[in-house]
């Protein structure tokens, strides 16, 4: 078959995209939106690691994906890419950020560029639902950090008590037992 | 909703019953025939609010009943729209690190307050390094005070952006960041217990 390869026209996302696109509501229409999402945008690959509302932060997710995507596989030398780079970041020092930090950086990774969190969220109040939204590779401490085996947790501290208490009990029925022996020994002798 | 219908009808009632009258309905002929004594005319004073209240005023009161239905779903809720009740939330986990309580599938309060705190001066301190309109071409590394770089050939440093914090690194933000893997593989087979206290 002599026919392009659909998946190569298109970059292919790692990310779930929704059908449509959100309607975030702005005075401006749907310009204000873009704006928005620019800033955002923006605003990501600058310090890689932002706090913002779940909406804002999923949809400026999938445009952020998309722009880097098109950077790895496009370069620095395609001009509809440079000129897409050009739109979505305001501050012009970051395409250079993208294209000699970023594309190395996510070259031979197989999944998504970016890592999305919830974010804590008080309990039994009105609260917006607010997400974590970073840059993978960034060189901030990490959000998530398996240590299963703390000494800090309560059940473990209760299970160190209990040993604790388990053992002195232990050792003096010991100290007892090797007490008392000699002592009826030493009469026999 | 049933008060107010039945308000409605009772003027209707009179109303009626006032018309009627002028038109001389019902007719005398089945009237009854007693006798009668003419009842002594009283003075009555005409209704007026001024007496009842003086120099008082009135409040706005609720004029009919509530229905049962109305008060409980204005006191509880409903169920579809907004509970209002408690409800036991069975999604809470102990969180591995700290031991916190937090949702399930959400970060710990309390873990992410201490890792927000670090990210922004992190974040402050490469912009002020950074300055404003510079070409960024670099990745960034964080250093601590008292860290050791980590043994890489020349060309993984050649161009990075050291940043170096004035302090010293947090107990909890693992040194091993900066390397691949953090045991070297080993060839022995024996399990040595840990954290057994
Ligand atoms: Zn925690």
């Amino acid at each position: 078959m002599n026919q392009a390869d659909i998946t190569k026209l298109v970059s292919k996302l790692r990310i779930k995209v929704p059908p449509t696109h959100r309607r975030l509501r702005n005075p401006l229409g749907p310009e204000g939106r873009l704006n928005k999402l620019r800033k955002t945008v923006t605003g990501l690959i600058k310090y890689e690691r932002i706090e913002l509302n779940y909406n804002r932060a999923d949809e400026a997710r999938q445009y952020a994906e998309r722009l880097i995507s098109e950077a790895i596989s496009h370069g620095d030398c395609h001009k509809p890419t440079m000129e897409i780079a050009d739109f979505w970041l305001l501050e012009k020092e970051l395409v250079h950020k993208l294209f000699k930090v970023l594309v190395p950086r996510f070259e031979n990774s197989s999944s998504a560029f970016t890592k999305m969190y919830k974010a804590p969220k008080p309990a039994y109040a009105r609260a917006i639902e607010k997400t974590i939204l970073e840059l993978k590779g960034n060189p901030y401490p990490s959000l998530t950090t398996r240590q299963p085996n703390n000494k800090l947790l309560l059940q473990n501290v209760l299970l160190d008590a209990a040993k604790y208490d388990y053992r002195q009990t232990k050792y003096a029925e010991i100290a007892e037992k090797m007490s008392t022996p000699e002592e009826t020994k030493n009469p026999d002798s | 909703m049933i008060p107010r219908v039945c308000n409605v009808l009772n003027a209707l009632k009179n109303f009626e019953k006032h018309v009627l009258q002028m038109f001389k309905y019902p007719p005398r002929e089945f009237a009854l025939a007693y006798d009668y004594d003419k009842p002594v005319q009283k003075t009555t004073k005409k209704f007026s609010l001024n007496d009842l209240i003086g120099d008082g005023f009135l409040l706005a009161v609720p004029k009919f009943r509530r229905t049962v239905e109305k008060r409980w779903k204005r006191k509880f809720g409903s169920p579809e729209y907004i509970w209002k009740m408690l409800v036991p939330k069975t999604n809470i986990i102990v969180c591995n690190k700290c031991g916190h309580y937090h949702e399930n599938g959400r970060l710990c309060g309390n873990c992410y307050k201490i890792v927000e705190e670090e990210t922004k001066e992190i974040q402050a301190k490469i912009q002020e390094k950074l300055g404003t309109n510079k070409p960024i071409e670099n990745d960034v590394i964080v250093l601590y005070d008292g860290d050791q770089l980590p043994e890489k050939p020349q060309e993984f440093w050649q161009g990075k952006r050291v940043i170096e914090m004035k302090k010293e690194r947090p107990k909890w933000f693992s040194k091993n960041l900066l390397q691949k893997t953090t045991q070297a593989p080993s060839d022995s087979k024996d399990v040595k217990p840990t954290d057994l206290a």
